[in-house]
């Protein structure tokens, strides 16, 4: 069977915490408060997506894409982020929205295939986001355009406010990323990209993306600044994605970084990794967890112990777990509800159609009607 | 509610081409809200291919007549970007044979952004497409490729016949909440005039007009074919009805079997290609809706299933008052 071989990245990368979570530069200004949410944010990404995962295995909810082994990227650079700011979301950062207290109900319901009317109708959350958070981008590099959009608004606008954007080293391949960094490039609005490089999309490796040396050198074209990081190292990440922030609040212009890390899961649970690539670099990524690595620093500060970690173990578990009964007790959404939120208008193909669902719903024949005045 | 009559009384009309009057309607729309930005490139200094943004930029400054990289799915994905924020873009792509490239954008964003955020998006980005053949410029810049855009939910596609329409049409697209692909016909440009109200002043979305009203044949069209139409109808022997959809999405269903249910007949006349052009939609709904009334089949005088051909042969691909008359004629004399 024809598989790809595995290459180790280049880890000529800006890091900060050794894969043995000894520190190797200066530590970024963080509380010690700050520390243990950011590592409350990572075991709830952990218990959550292990729950979903058994869910999902069941025929309980959609394919997920999981993050296991990348979570240091999506917090690292959520974290960065002021209130007010925006990100044009991605979907392999969960432990990032969970930094910001997103709710586990709202993608939870979503894999279970609720409608959003449904969701924003009967879910009733104490939350309002302190970042304002676009819809996910399945669409790959969809949310660079819009993104830079979003940022241009602040430069006319004169706003102190910042637009981050995550996509994958695969989307860098796609015209969008290229036509939305452009006019980056050219605006220079408060916009930081960032490159979660996991080495895989689906089953084509990161080299088969591009001959660039690094995806980082991509943003040189463009003129924009751009750093490349261990992406399992939370404080590499964050101190990095922080600077570009900082800087891009005060009007100095986008900037593009790559996340160095790696999918140690499939791409999502419709996906097969053993049919295109082997584990020869598995105990490599392994021995770089960014949730033990960060772990590791946390108890050698004396910030956490085996009791502590267990004691949140636990308490994440009920969260989820209560989550997921929530969820569960929605009710489920109504056919007719795919046709809202299109154009406003109550168009006769609209009434027609609304009508002719509902009447097949009910049993009739929705074909009985010979002269347009409905059924 | 469809298919008025339009009998505005809008203060002091001016005698206007189609061009000048977007450009006023353009003017107007930026004036009345802070929020109206246009992108697209060659809309600065030099006004636009066609001057349809001509001296906006003196006016309004570079910030709000942007501009841009030569980059279609930029201009679109960045228009959505600053409607997101709350911004109403108006985006130029140069000629409607250029819109290709942006397509994931219009799918992906422009058309299902509002759907997807369960409504809490809006996008009330206009699109500025010109359309058309019939000026000799060279095949990527001719086409009537609506159907790829009336097939997309989430939408309106809008195509003005008259001056007036045109200003009244782009002042309810810019305010409309909807993402709106605003059709303009590149012949009609210049050659197209009549009296449009110098005041602002908006046109239904949601309404066909009845051009002129008639008995035994219904004609439905939109953009160039209008004026063909027109003159079609003057050469006939028989009282036609003229229906200017004007809003090819969505569809003002109820004006069209209105029409063919007393007319019986109907023909439609599009530039676009026959298959799956909106005739076929068209005359799938009269015939789903309208078959006991009707006297003859639906005929579609339209372009060829062809790519837009060159200079010589364009001609001979338009449809015209010509092929619509035979269209018409064909109609009258069809006995079951």
């Amino acid at each position: 069977m024809t598989k790809w071989s595995e290459q180790l990245p280049n880890t000529d990368y800006f890091q900060l915490l050794t894969p043995d979570g000894e520190l190797n530069g200066d530590l970024p200004d963080l509380p010690e408060e700050t520390l243990l949410e950011m590592y409350r944010s990572f075991v709830q990404t952990r218990v959550y997506e292990n729950k979903i995962m058994k869910l999902q295995r069941r025929g309980e909810l959609s394919i997920i894409n999981r993050t296991l082994g990348e979570e240091a990227t999506g917090l690292g650079t959520l974290a960065a982020l002021d209130p007010g700011d925006w990100c044009f979301t991605g979907y392999r950062q969960a432990a990032g929205l969970f930094y910001w207290d997103y709710p586990l109900e709202l993608p939870i319901a979503s894999l279970m295939g609720y409608e959003p009317e449904t969701i924003d109708k009967h879910l009733e959350m104490d939350w309002e986001s302190p970042i304002n958070f676009t819809p996910t981008y399945v669409p790959l590099a969809a949310n660079i355009p819009n993104a830079a959009g979003s940022a241009m608004y602040d430069s006319f606008n004169q706003n102190e406010t910042v637009t981050l954007t995550h996509i994958g080293e695969g989307a860098t391949s796609e015209g969008a990323f290229y036509e939305g960094m452009n006019f980056a490039g050219v605006f220079e609005p408060p916009l930081v990209v960032i490159c979660q490089n996991n080495q895989w999309a689906i089953s084509v490796p990161a080299r088969r993306q591009s001959g660039s040396d690094t995806f980082a050198q991509k943003a040189e074209a463009f003129g924009i600044p751009h750093d490349r990081v261990d992406g399992n190292d939370l404080f590499a990440v964050y101190k990095k994605t922080r600077e570009a922030v900082e800087r891009a609040r005060k009007g100095g212009g986008p900037t593009f970084i790559e996340c160095v890390t790696y999918r140690r899961g499939e791409h999502n649970t419709a996906d097969d990794p053993g049919v295109y690539r082997s584990d020869e670099v598995q105990e490599f990524w392994e021995e770089r967890d960014p949730v033990e690595r960060f772990e590791a620093y946390l108890r050698s500060e004396n910030l956490v112990d085996d009791g502590t970690i267990q004691d949140l173990e636990q308490e994440m578990r009920e969260r989820v777990d209560q989550a997921i009964e929530t969820v569960r007790n929605l009710p489920t959404s109504e056919p007719s509800q795919m046709f809202d939120n299109h154009i406003r208008t109550q168009s006769w193909n609209e009434r027609h159609q609304r009508e002719e669902l509902g009447a097949e719903l009910r049993g009739d024949n929705p074909f009985v009607d010979f002269n347009g005045e409905g059924l | 509610m469809s298919g008025k009559l339009e009998n505005h009384d809008l203060g002091k009309t001016e005698e206007m081409n189609l061009l000048n009057a977007i450009n006023l309607g353009l003017h107007q729309e930026m004036e009345r809200d802070e929020g109206v930005r246009l992108l697209g490139y060659d809309i600065g200094p030099i006004g636009g291919v066609f001057r349809a943004t001509e001296d906006l930029v003196d006016e309004f400054g570079k910030d709000r007549v942007l501009d841009t990289p030569l980059s279609e799915e930029g201009i679109l994905g960045v228009s959505v970007g600053l409607a997101m924020r709350g911004e109403r873009p108006i985006a130029e792509i140069q000629f409607m044979g250029f819109l290709y490239p942006a397509f994931s954008q219009f799918m992906y964003s422009l058309a299902k952004m509002h759907k997807r955020s369960g409504g809490s998006f809006s996008i009330p980005v206009t699109v500025r497409l010109p359309f058309g053949g019939g000026i000799k410029p060279s095949e990527y810049h001719s086409e009537s490729t609506e159907s790829y855009l009336i097939h997309t939910p989430g939408v309106r596609v809008v195509c003005p016949s008259t001056p007036e329409d045109a200003k009244g049409l782009l002042a309810a697209s810019v305010r409309s909440d909807d993402p709106v692909m605003f059709l303009e016909h590149k012949k009609m440009y210049r050659t197209t005039t009549g009296p449009v109200p110098q005041d602002p002043y908006t046109v239904s979305l949601d309404d066909a007009r009845i051009v002129s009203e008639g008995s035994d044949v219904t004609v439905l069209t939109w953009g160039a074919m209008v004026q063909q139409t027109e003159m079609a109808a003057a050469e006939v022997d028989a009282d036609v009805e003229i229906i200017d959809l004007r809003v090819l999405a969505p569809l003002d269903v109820e004006t069209v079997l209105n029409s063919v249910r007393k007319t019986g007949r109907c023909v439609v006349v599009h530039e676009a290609r026959r298959t799956l052009g909106l005739g076929a939609e068209l005359s799938a709904l009269i015939s789903e809706y309208s078959l006991d009334c009707l006297k003859a089949p639906v005929k579609r005088a339209t372009g060829y299933d062809v790519h837009f051909p060159g200079h010589q042969t364009e001609d001979a691909y338009l449809p015209d008052a010509n092929r619509a008359r035979s269209a018409i004629e064909a109609v009258m004399a069809y006995e079951f």
